[in-house]
């Protein structure tokens, strides 16, 4: 459906930039270029909305099946174009000169801004940037999806590790997993796994690697629902925890905690980087925060996994009310191999929320 | 997303096919005159690098980069930590970590004494890359798709049809009368089970009521007049089948006017998904005609090779 507080945002937007067209351009990857405007989890190729300063909305799609979706829920015109070029020429044919803004440009192919160019006779700015940081604060109803996911992301962890055991496969747990959160109406998820022991340095694609007593089998799972994902992260141990796993999990938990503790509004999401890398230096484990041996402390979520700003040290942003950031120390330790651990939270006006209600703690199958 | 088992069988990939195909490629580098030609990958867009290396990026982007007469060099900027499993997984000895991709594209020209590079299809990369690329004292050669794939091989079609009766025996199981007492959520969990755990890489379900288009699921309950489509990818090569619970079924061809739904899977056309230019005959296709029965929309289809004169070989 049309994202009523979105569109209004968007047109303000235009307004204030002096654009006469704003065009919003997804694909099966970055569905959410699109979606930020029109909720439509479309099948094909492209989904492409053009906003008019009116507030009109039109629609290319690449595929037959998204006419009526689409069509149904900008209550406008939708054009069919198995050559998405052509369909936006045509589309744009009567916008000459119009100032053009494209929200995901630079991830839109080449040809597709070639052939915005082509249509109004000028170059198309990005917005992406500029609708970025509209989609970082939630809506109200935005908010409510998020907290479906998260409250699906901590049932399917429990399908999890019901399932989890020696003798099982990377593959086969992932697809009971997939199964459970589709069940349950989850749209898609995102989801890594990794087990074994030391030698496990990151997390990947599950393998036909089965599970051996001792493992620690890490996942993020990321349940999407009506286009928004929330995550959880937790570590299980396939039988009973050693020493430096139990170890191991009591950096990470700490980690996490200080980062849930200090991130409100008005805070640095650098800050919140670094007061989890503090827990790691504090035990002499400093050297396992950085680039060999992690990606992020956590990022943003929304209709997209890995929203920005992401939460690092040499990353500078002012936390507002209503983002949705999860923070995770996740990181490779000699201790245990890599181990992961966090929650989706919500910052509210006085500080943040987890939205996950699952056991903050080792697990064990 | 990309989140089932990615995996390479060698003997159901030998070796000496991807070594095939890089030869091929090596020719029509040598046709163009170029010393390298690169291949750009995505989360959606893998299909290319999938065929030339076996590599699949479940997150992120890359380029492959191939010198003229040498193996692909993977430039990514995933973490040099799941480089063993890329590793094993494809035919790349060589990963450079890439945060830019166009930097570090130019510095490997450089250090190679590459002065022109050919881009396989340029117009379809992102417009960042292709803007930071234009930007470069590169010569910029355009090469078209089908320097890189032509039609279908055998063991492409091997695999469409490995995919192909993955996904109809999920269907022919799941897919029985008992579902009418299913919403479309728990039908789609219920086949998704059975497709990944018969190894399945991706799988994408839509199903219709027999009032609408196929669709995502949306909690509705399942009908007899429903039907579902399955898209499923089984180590990088995808099928697309459409079964109705009603049992109907409807013959099938590239130019017959009932088809609604027609897909290049495999050949020298444009991304997955676009239908913007001829189907070659070996191309394997996907098609899915609707069934218009007592005012109802049924759908039936199935994944195929075009043989001479528009026919469909089902795989």
């Amino acid at each position: 459906m049309l994202n009523p507080i979105r569109h209004r945002q968007f047109l303000e937007l235009m307004t204030e930039r002096g654009w006469d067209l704003l065009i919003f351009c997804g694909d099966p990857w970055r569905k959410d270029h699109f979606r930020c405007l029109v909720n439509v989890n479309f099948s094909g190729p492209l989904g492409i909305a053009v906003l008019a300063r009116s507030g009109e909305v039109q629609a290319v799609v690449t595929d037959p099946w998204d006419i009526d979706p689409v069509a149904a829920a900008i209550n406008g015109s939708v054009t069919l174009a198995y050559d998405p070029a052509e369909g936006l020429r045509s589309l744009l044919t009567r916008e000459r000169a119009a100032v053009v803004a494209i929200n995901g440009m630079e991830h839109m192919e080449a040809r597709l801004v070639s052939a915005v160019t082509e249509a109004v006779g000028t170059s198309p700015v990005s917005a992406t940037v500029d609708i970025e940081e509209i989609r970082r604060v939630k809506t109200p109803d935005e908010l409510e999806w998020i907290r479906k996911a998260a409250d699906l992301a901590d049932r399917g962890y429990q399908h999890f590790v019901s399932v989890c055991e020696a003798g099982v496969a990377e593959f086969e747990l992932v697809a009971e997993v997939e199964a459970f959160v589709k069940t349950q109406g989850a749209e898609d998820n995102f989801m890594l796994v990794a087990s074994g022991g030391t030698e496990v340095t990151g997390m990947k694609p599950p393998t036909a690697r089965r599970f051996m007593p001792g493992d620690s089998v890490t996942t993020e799972l990321t349940p999407q629902v009506n286009g928004y994902y929330a995550q959880i992260c937790r570590t299980l141990v396939i039988g009973e925890p050693s020493a430096p796993q139990r170890e191991a999990y009591t950096i990470f938990a700490e980690a996490q905690q200080a980062a849930q503790d200090l991130l409100r509004p008005g805070v640095d999401i650098a800050d919140v980087a670094r007061v989890q890398n503090d827990v790691f230096r504090k035990r002499g484990y400093g050297d396992y925060t950085g680039p060999q041996y992690t990606r992020v402390r956590g990022h943003n979520l929304g209709l997209y996994p890995d929203e920005l700003p992401h939460v690092l040290e040499n990353v500078h942003y002012l936390c507002k009310p209503d983002m949705i950031v999860i923070a995770h120390p996740n990181t490779y330790l000699p201790l245990s191999g890599y181990m992961v651990f966090g929650d989706t939270l919500q910052v509210t006006a006085t500080g943040c929320v987890s939205l996950n209600k699952t056991d903050r703690k080792l697990f064990q199958a | 997303m990309k989140r089932g088992l990615i995996s390479w069988d060698h003997g159901e990939l030998p070796p000496a096919d991807l070594d095939a195909r890089l030869r091929v490629l090596h020719a029509r580098m040598a046709e163009h005159d170029v010393p390298v030609a690169v291949v750009y990958t995505d989360v959606w867009r893998s299909n290319d690098v999938r065929y030339l290396s076996n590599f699949m990026p479940y997150w992120n982007r890359a380029f492959a980069v191939v010198p003229r007469g040498e193996k692909p060099i993977l430039l990514c900027s995933l973490s040099p930590r799941v480089y063993p499993w890329i590793r094993s997984v494809t035919t790349h000895e060589t990963i450079l970590p890439s945060p830019s991709l166009p930097v570090q594209l130019v510095k490997l020209c450089g250090e190679r004494g590459w002065s022109s590079v050919g881009i396989v299809d340029l117009m379809g990369l992102p417009n960042d890359l292709y803007t930071q690329l234009r930007a470069q004292p590169l010569a910029i050669v355009d090469l078209p798709r089908s320097t890189l794939r032509s039609a279908a091989t055998a063991t492409e079609v091997a695999m469409h049809r490995r995919a192909a009766q993955l996904a109809r025996a999920a269907l022919k199981d799941g897919l029985t009368r008992n579902s009418g007492s299913l919403t479309d959520f728990q039908l789609a969990g219920q086949l998704e089970r059975r497709m990944r755990r018969a190894g399945a890489e991706d799988v994408v379900l839509l199903v219709s009521d027999g009032t609408t288009v196929p669709l995502p699921p949306r909690g509705v309950r399942v009908t007899e007049h429903s039907s579902v489509c399955v898209s499923v990818e089984y180590n990088g090569h995808w099928a697309k089948l459409a079964r109705n619970l009603a049992g109907v079924v409807s013959p099938l061809a590239v130019a017959a006017s009932d088809t609604v739904h027609l897909e290049t899977l495999s050949g020298a056309g444009g991304w997955a998904g676009y239908r913007d230019h001829e189907i070659a005959t070996g191309s394997v296709v996907a098609l899915q005609v609707e069934i218009e029965q007592g005012g109802r929309r049924l759908y039936f289809g199935e994944t195929g090779l075009t043989r001479p004169g528009g026919d469909l070989e089902i795989l």
